[in-house]
């Protein structure tokens, strides 16, 4: 057995030569999601794009990214070489995990990726269309059962801000969480909720089977290779991005945060990072500097503000 | 679990009144704790503080039924423990906790090793400790290195593969 | 018929002399690291899955099903002989294997597993060729409310589980209970129990849990325990092999546990655990040697790994044809795949077909080369029991720790320089419970199925009555649900008539519960 091992072990150890510079990236969660996915496609793109000799991903799974965010702010201060990825869904766990932690305390690089919230029904729903589910919700909102990832979450939030725009007691929302897209989806396939609400590719190839109807999308343009309408539209004032975001070590100076920053801008032009985005279904919505800094001031208080609605934080 | 004969008497058990005590505590942490909750006005008819406090409740009813039990002496005869290995065990894998990030995995577990070997009887502790810590380097290589766990490296550990202590 | 061409076409793939060597290299991978106690299947797939990458596509793909289906069998090993799970669906095992391998059988224990592993392997995998379209139907009909009678039966079936003392028992189902309560709760995203400590907004890791009460506790038990210290441990009493009366024990007690694993695999909330709990009880109430259960009954064995194994192909059923990953080890198989260039969901079986089938076919193929490596290496395995103590049980703890940590071990808290990882510090305080459970005549096992059961049940059946908005008769709206809780009456009800009309008397009954 240690024999086959330690063969796996060289020809791992050969394919990873040792550089300057090298970086270390944080995926806030388990194993095969997707800030794990973005810290491991951006390890590859680094290394093979020569930005940097050697990249390490660690994993620090739980609580929306809030656990992996406090250990990388008290941990990594001032070091030029930490990086962690995050993303919008942090924004509202911070708040409703009451995180001693925030995003004031790291330092935000960039925008890397975006995805819009796909609104879909089963294809034996009665629901035919934004319209249709806005009038079920004003009806009688308890009877909507909207299935989605964890409460406080981007799906959460999306079906508040629906309701709240369509004039609905944000409270009234019967909102049932699922831990993963993959649990919601076998719900709302087996007809158990009304709707259901998760990243457009979690949704891809079962409204492409023609198993799910797409009404909708979160974002305020449509989303390229799916036939639906964005909910501004249809008449429904939101919009919505999950967003994915790198962010560096607090306490950097100047100097260290525009090193930082020409690396990740490198990594996000390179073709490695383009052809990646492309086979995983990802937009490349890349955005720095204070154009970011501003972005995430709005979505921060526009967050706070529905979380409250909803009922969440107070 | 048990051995020896149950003919001897020892009523009322202490230890299990002991036992009674925690599971009640038990309970009461679980019922002040849920009562500081705050409740968010959702949409809940079981909301998120049903279940605290019905496993709450049953922890009284099991800590009562372990009172009884132990009045009538119904626990199972208890083997006579050495306590000194535990407390070789509880302070190896001590010593593993606060040592990882300082020493590295391999010295850290290497503690741990040689105390629980101490635990069974097997010495000198240098011995076992030099035995412990390389076995342990071979496992942090192969793991570390070969799989890529993330695993705490050390001055031994950058020593051996990179030649340089830091 | 198309189907058998397509198998038959992957299978010529796979049969390859290369290939099989593939094969035979991720088997061997899978069961090495998928042995060692403290170091569970996600955590196999997910180290050993990059080795994998550097293959091309169809040799990828057989090296990593000889590692998924490695990892998984691998994990029964140690169980029975050492009595140390590495994950929550081998501690069944561990319950009447462990008593086997102490009286000697740990040859035929070993043997029941990996023959029930195949059978299993073999019939599921066949049936994710065949049947998984209906499979995975019947598996979506399960609403909330269906889960919610199925965790009332595995509840009450638990006590199958629960040794000697109803009462001992109860206390232990509910300290696991208890300890499932602390984190964030999915609904509200309200913490609870976690005492303003971060890592405990994510609540009780299972795998911690179950390595902390099983290894490290064990390890206490032994070391204290003065005559277990000092008595040498017969490894082999009898024959390696199964007997006879082996066999005509163990073989209803595979297909018993295919059927019950398979389906059980492919549900969304359902699992591998609460699988192996339900074929635990199920053979206690067919065996005709219950008062064996507790006592080393070799269909606790067989049943639990046939079922362990064959919801190990059942998750693939909604993983390849929903896309749907249904357990942390089917999360990074996903992962895995779409490096495979397989994109899983309902168009799979249409737009891959050839790889889908060579995926199909190499796990047969790993199935077959599990059981081909593992039979002769039983004998081998056994001695595993005459390493001396001292280094047998510091090589448990030395793994123990390493899986712990690289599980979801970071250095979260710290002092000056000195940081220190709050998970081993809970593997720490449950090895102490877990001493003092055994010390005290307590069952481990309900404790982990406690923590495993608990949550699953409350969140179901909160999303029941949020969809039924507070209409408690959804509960019992459905066919399915209806069926399991007669089940569930009939579990407990039986054997409790069975058992007054021997002993007479409700009194005396509930009294005798007590020792």
């Amino acid at each position: 057995m240690n024999k086959l091992l330690l063969a796996a072990l060289v020809t791992g150890a050969l394919s990873a030569p040792a550089f300057a510079a090298d970086y270390t990236i944080m995926a806030p969660a388990g194993p095969g999601g997707g800030w794990d996915q973005t810290a491991r496609t951006m390890q590859e793109a680094m290394q093979a794009e020569g930005i940097s000799g050697n990249v390490q991903v660690t994993n620090v799974p739980g609580a929306g990214g809030t656990i992996g965010l406090a250990q990388f702010a008290t941990q990594e201060n001032g070091n030029p070489n930490a990086l962690i990825v995050g993303g919008y869904v942090m924004v509202g766990a911070i708040l409703t995990n009451m995180s001693p932690v925030t995003l004031e305390d790291v330092t935000p690089i960039a925008r890397l990726t975006g995805e819009a919230v796909a609104l879909v029904v089963p294809a034996a729903s009665d629901i035919q269309s934004v319209d249709d589910l806005v009038a079920k919700l004003k009806e009688n909102p308890g009877a909507v059962a909207w299935a989605g990832g964890s409460a406080g979450g981007v799906d959460h939030i999306t079906a508040g801000l629906i309701a709240k725009a369509v004039d609905v007691d944000p409270t009234q929302v019967n909102y049932i969480a699922y831990s993963g897209g993959g649990e919601a989806l076998a719900a709302i396939l087996g007809g158990q909720v009304t709707v259901g609400l998760s990243g457009v590719s979690e949704f891809a190839s079962q409204i492409e089977a023609g198993e799910l109807r797409l009404l909708a999308v979160s974002t305020d343009t449509r989303v390229p290779g799916f036939d639906a309408p964005t909910l501004m539209e249809e008449g429904v004032d939101v919009a919505v991005q999950n967003w994915r975001m790198v962010a560096a070590a607090p306490g950097l100076s100047d100097e260290q945060k525009a090193a930082i920053t020409a690396d990740v801008k490198a990594m996000a032009e390179s073709a490695t990072w383009q052809s990646a985005l492309a086979t995983r279904g990802w937009v490349d919505t890349y955005l720095d500097g204070d154009a970011f800094a501003a972005q995430l001031e709005a979505d921060k208080s526009a967050t706070e503000a529905i979380l409250k609605d909803i009922g969440l934080v107070q | 679990m048990t051995t020896g004969s149950s003919s001897r008497e020892r009523r009322p058990d202490g230890a299990a009144l002991i036992i009674a005590a925690i599971l009640a505590g038990l309970a009461v942490i679980i019922f002040w704790q849920t009562s500081q909750m705050r409740l968010p006005p959702l949409q809940q008819r079981v909301g998120p503080t049903v279940f605290p406090y019905v496993i709450a409740s049953g922890l009284i009813l099991l800590a009562i039924g372990t009172v009884i039990s132990a009045m009538r002496g119904s626990f199972p005869e208890r083997s006579k423990d050495n306590y000194a290995p535990i407390f070789w065990i509880v302070g190896g894998l001590i010593g593993q906790i606060l040592l990882l990030s300082t020493a590295g995995f391999s010295i850290g577990t290497g503690v741990l090793f040689a105390c629980t070997a101490r635990a069974f009887g097997r010495g000198p502790l240098w011995q076992t400790f030099a035995i412990g810590t390389a076995f342990s380097f071979a496992v942090w290589f192969v793991f570390a290195k070969g799989l890529q766990l993330s695993l705490p490296a050390g001055v031994l550990e950058r020593l051996l593969t990179t030649g340089t202590p830091f | 018929m198309e189907t058998f061409d397509l198998l038959a076409q992957g299978l010529l793939s796979a049969l390859q002399v290369h290939n099989l060597i593939y094969a035979l290299i991720g088997v061997t991978l899978g069961t090495a690291v998928g042995v060692l106690p403290g170091i569970g299947p996600a955590l196999t797939v997910a180290l050993l899955l990059p080795v994998t990458y550097k293959l091309d596509p169809a040799g990828s793909l057989i090296m990593f099903a000889g590692i998924y289906y490695g990892g998984m069998y691998g994990g029964s090993t140690t169980s029975i002989l050492l009595n140390t799970p590495g994950e929550s669906a081998s501690i069944v095992t561990a319950l009447e294997g462990n008593k086997m391998a102490r009286q000697g059988r740990g040859g035929p224990a070993l043997a029941t597993a990996a023959i029930g592993s195949f059978v299993a392997g073999l019939l599921a995998t066949l049936g994710l060729a065949f049947i998984a379209p209906f499979v995975v139907k019947f598996a979506l009909s399960f609403g909330p409310w269906d889960y919610f009678a199925l965790m009332v039966l595995a509840f009450v079936t638990v006590s199958a589980a629960f040794g000697d003392s109803a009462l001992r028992g109860l206390t232990a189902l509910f300290i696991g209970l208890g300890l499932g309560l602390i984190g964030i709760d999915l609904q509200t995203g309200q913490t609870r129990l976690a005492f303003n400590v971060m890592d405990l907004l994510d609540g009780i890791e299972v795998t911690t849990l179950a390595v902390a009460l099983f290894a490290i506790g064990e390890t206490l038990k032994t070391a204290s325990d003065r005559d277990q210290a000092n008595t040498e441990v017969t490894a082999v009493k009898g024959s390696v092999w199964m007997t006879l009366e082996d066999w005509k024990r163990s073989w209803a007690s595979w297909l018993r546990g295919t059927f019950i694993g398979f389906p059980i695999g492919a549900m969304p909330a359902g699992g591998a655990d609460v699988a192996s709990f339900l074929s635990y009880s199920t053979e206690k109430t067919f065996s005709k040697k219950p008062e064996e259960f507790g006592n080393g009954a070799i269909e606790g064995v067989a049943g639990p790994e046939a079922a362990n194994n064959a919801s190990a192909a059942g998750t693939l059923v909604p993983l390849l044809t929903l896309g749907l990953p249904t357990t942390a080890t089917a999360a990074i198989m996903l992962a895995g795949f779409q490096q495979f260039g397989l994109q899983p969901g309902p168009l799979l079986f249409a737009n891959n077909a050839p790889l889908v089938w060579a995926l199909i076919a190499s796990l047969l193929v790993a199935n077959f080369m599990l059981l081909v490596l593992n039979l002769p290496l039983i004998g081998l395995w056994v001695k595993l029991l005459t390493i001396p103590k001292h280094w047998l049980y510091a090589g448990i703890l030395t793994f123990a720790t390493l899986g712990t940590l690289g599980a979801n071990g970071a250095m979260s808290m710290g002092f000056g320089p000195v940081r220190i990882s709050f998970e081993l510090v809970l593997l720490l305080a449950f090895g102490i419970l877990g001493y003092l459970l055994r010390r005290f005549g307590y069952p481990i096992a309900p404790v982990v199925v406690g923590l495993i059961l608990g949550p699953m049940a409350e969140q179901q059946l909160r999303r029941a009555l949020a969809i039924s908005q507070g209409e408690i008769g959804v509960l019992i709206s459905s066919p399915i649900s209806i069926t399991l809780y007669v089940a569930a009456i009939i579990a407990v009800g039986v054997p409790l008539i069975l058992r007054l009309r021997g002993q007479g008397g409700v009194l005396r009954q509930l009294a005798t519960d007590e020792d």
